[in-house]
């Protein structure tokens, strides 16, 4: 009961600070533009014809048309899984990436705001155990995260094998793939909450953790980089500090071609990737955890 | 309850370190203290004293450097003794996004408290600090004194065996205070222990048993709050004179024997005051008169006074207020 109770607090404060009651509505627009404005004729797994808020769609010169003046070669054998994928392949990278910024934006200050004097205080002197309180409170921020993205991911694959007939678990499958992502980059967020008792500075942390991931991905995947550094200490040093940031930081780029397999059904997932991402994620959040189990406040 | 001390705490020490490691603050200081079951505990020291310090250590908000404490007989932090705590910190604060009624579940549920029981409180607490007009208003949106007595609620909302309240009356107007001085009492009466940290030394006076003054994170003096008060070697009495001018007779024959000059009509015996004027030609009802000194001392000047057919109306040791008693520990600290 105290760990819902603090579960429930979080979800509560969550749609209190709006981020993620703003990412809802983007979410629930899009799920509404696809569920009234999208009208497909299937047949034989083709799409036949296809209207959008009421503007035909047709493929010309390899591409799709909208509109009135649309050539009407009709969708040039489209099928409708292909389509699918198409439209899901979008919205994933065009929400995927807005769902993570909201959700860090939104989870940010769970812990700094837990520290606050007079909050902690509080809650410490409760029935529950340092650990519980924390790790409660990080999993109140996943869930609430978690189920944005299953929601757009559920509601998008519901709408879309509806429409089409055309039903992606692996769309589905995606949604609870960047949620593990979230959880990654959620685990050390909170490292930062708790170390530096800023919302501000933990977003900045969060933010450049996410681009470094991305960045020191290059220098990885291209093995002869270090051939440039003529100094062989300093090309020993550069590359070991590639190499530990690549595989001590959530591997972003790894998540980001997991989740187009998936949708399309074609590659795997780099599931070393994803649990060495998780393992990480696990000692960022073990850290905190060993932190605020230590730490007078 | 099955131990006779709510709170132990045996040689308890407490220092901050710097963050870089050199140096730190002491906050307390080789700590011996107990708080009896069932009484009124107040702790009372200047800013800095280590009050607030004591009250973390006790809850596991903070760790000690040194010694142990016991709470309710377990170490601080169990879970168990939790349970049985009601905790009101200084300056707290509320999720500003709950309502009272939230505020007051959300507490319940991380204290166990079960759906029905929480219930029934809830709605009886919040009649009691006469919040149930406000019960579901954001709790942002409260003065301060209706957030004190939301944190009064909160804190007696699982029935604690040790109630420990940090400056519960900062920030409340008079009447506010008289509330929380009820229920207070209330919770004394159902046998809670209750461990005060307060300023506001007339409150503690009315209100705790026993105290303890701290000071640079050392313990001064501890106490029943009738003992501290209590002067070693004063005494007041009350007479009523047979004749004018026969105490400015009797007075200056006893060594340490007084005459209090009247300060105005209407004064009781015991008031604290001196007794009232007389008028012209009339004697008055009662005059007091000041000994300083120990019994015999006392019994030679009763029989002084007897011997000229003075009437002793009331004898009683003098008191001094827990606030003089304070500052008076707080000087006799600084020059040892």
């Amino acid at each position: 009961m105290k760990v819902a109770a603090i579960l429930l607090d979080t979800g509560r404060e969550l749609l209190y600070r709006k981020t993620i009651i703003v990412y809802f509505g983007i979410v629930t627009l899009v799920l509404l533009f696809f569920a009234l404005a999208l009208q497909t004729d299937v047949a034989n797994g083709a799409i036949a014809s296809l209207t959008v808020a009421g503007l035909q769609g047709s493929a010309s010169h390899g591409g799709f048309q909208m509109g009135d003046d649309a050539s009407g070669e009709g969708m040039g054998g489209l099928t409708a899984e292909t389509f699918v994928h198409y439209v899901q392949l979008g919205t994933a990278f065009l929400l995927y990436p807005l769902a993570i910024l909201m959700s860090v934006f939104a989870t940010a200050s769970l812990v700094p705001r837990m520290l606050e004097k007079g909050t902690i205080d509080l809650l410490l002197s409760k029935p529950i155990t340092r650990p519980s309180l924390f790790l409660s409170r990080y999993a109140g921020g996943l869930l609430t995260a978690a189920l944005n993205l299953l929601y757009l991911t559920v509601g998008l694959a519901v709408i879309l094998g509806w429409k089409t007939g055309v039903w992606n678990g692996g769309f589905v499958l995606s949604g609870l793939l960047m949620s593990v992502y979230f959880a990654c980059l959620l685990a050390f967020t909170v490292l930062a909450g708790v170390l530096l008792r800023s919302t501000t500075v933990s977003i900045m942390l969060t933010a450049a953790l996410f681009f470094v991931s991305l960045l020191v991905r290059l220098p990885h995947a291209n093995r002869d980089w270090p051939l440039l550094i003529t100094s062989r200490p300093v090309r020993f040093l550069s590359q070991a500090a590639v190499e530990t940031l690549y595989y001590s930081l959530p591997r972003s780029f790894e998540f980001v071609q997991s989740t187009t397999s998936l949708i399309r059904h074609e590659g795997s997932v780099a599931w070393g990737a994803v649990l060495g991402s998780a393992a990480s994620g696990a000692v960022a959040l073990g850290l905190a955890v060993v932190y605020f189990s230590r730490k007078d406040y | 309850m099955t131990s006779a001390s709510a709170v132990v705490c045996e040689r308890l020490s407490k220092t901050y370190r710097s963050p870089l490691g050199r140096g730190g603050v002491t906050a307390l200081s080789g700590l011996d203290l107990r708080v009896p079951a069932g009484q009124t505990f107040g702790l009372l020291g200047p800013n800095g004293a280590g009050k607030t310090t004591l009250v973390k250590l006790l809850l596991a908000i903070a760790f000690p450097t040194a010694g142990r404490a016991t709470v309710l007989d377990r170490p601080p932090g169990d879970v168990r003794a939790k349970a049985r705590i009601g905790y009101l910190p200084e300056n707290h604060r509320y999720p500003p996004h709950l309502t009272a009624e939230q505020v007051l579940h959300h507490f319940g549920r991380l204290s166990g408290m079960k759906r029905e029981e929480r219930t029934r409180r809830v709605e009886a607490l919040l009649r009691r600090v006469r919040m149930e007009e406000w019960s579901r208003v954001r709790v942002h949106k409260y003065s301060k004194g209706m957030m004190q007595r939301l944190g009064m609620a909160q804190a007696i909302l699982n029935e604690p065996d040790l109630l420990i309240l940090d400056e519960p009356t900062d920030g409340v107007d008079p009447i506010g205070r008289r509330e929380i001085r009820d229920l207070l009492l209330e919770q004394k009466a159902r046998g809670a222990t209750i461990f005060l940290n307060s300023h506001l030394l007339s409150e503690v006076e009315r209100l705790c048993d026993r105290v303890a003054i701290l000071k640079d994170g050392m313990l001064l003096r501890e106490g029943q709050v009738a003992d501290l008060t209590r002067q070693k070697s004063a005494f007041e009495v009350d007479v009523r004179p047979t004749a004018p001018g026969v105490l400015e007779t009797v007075a200056p024959r006893v060594p340490g024997l007084a005459v209090v000059p009247p300060i105005g009509a209407g004064a009781a015996a015991g008031g604290g005051g001196a007794p009232p004027v007389a008028g012209p030609g009339t004697l008055p009802r009662l005059q007091r008169l000041e000994l300083s000194g120990d019994v015999p001392a006392l019994n030679r000047a009763i029989d002084a006074l007897r011997g000229q057919g003075v009437e002793i109306a009331a004898i009683q040791p003098r008191r001094d207020s827990l606030e003089d008693v304070f500052i008076r520990v707080l000087e006799e600290g600084e020059t040892q």
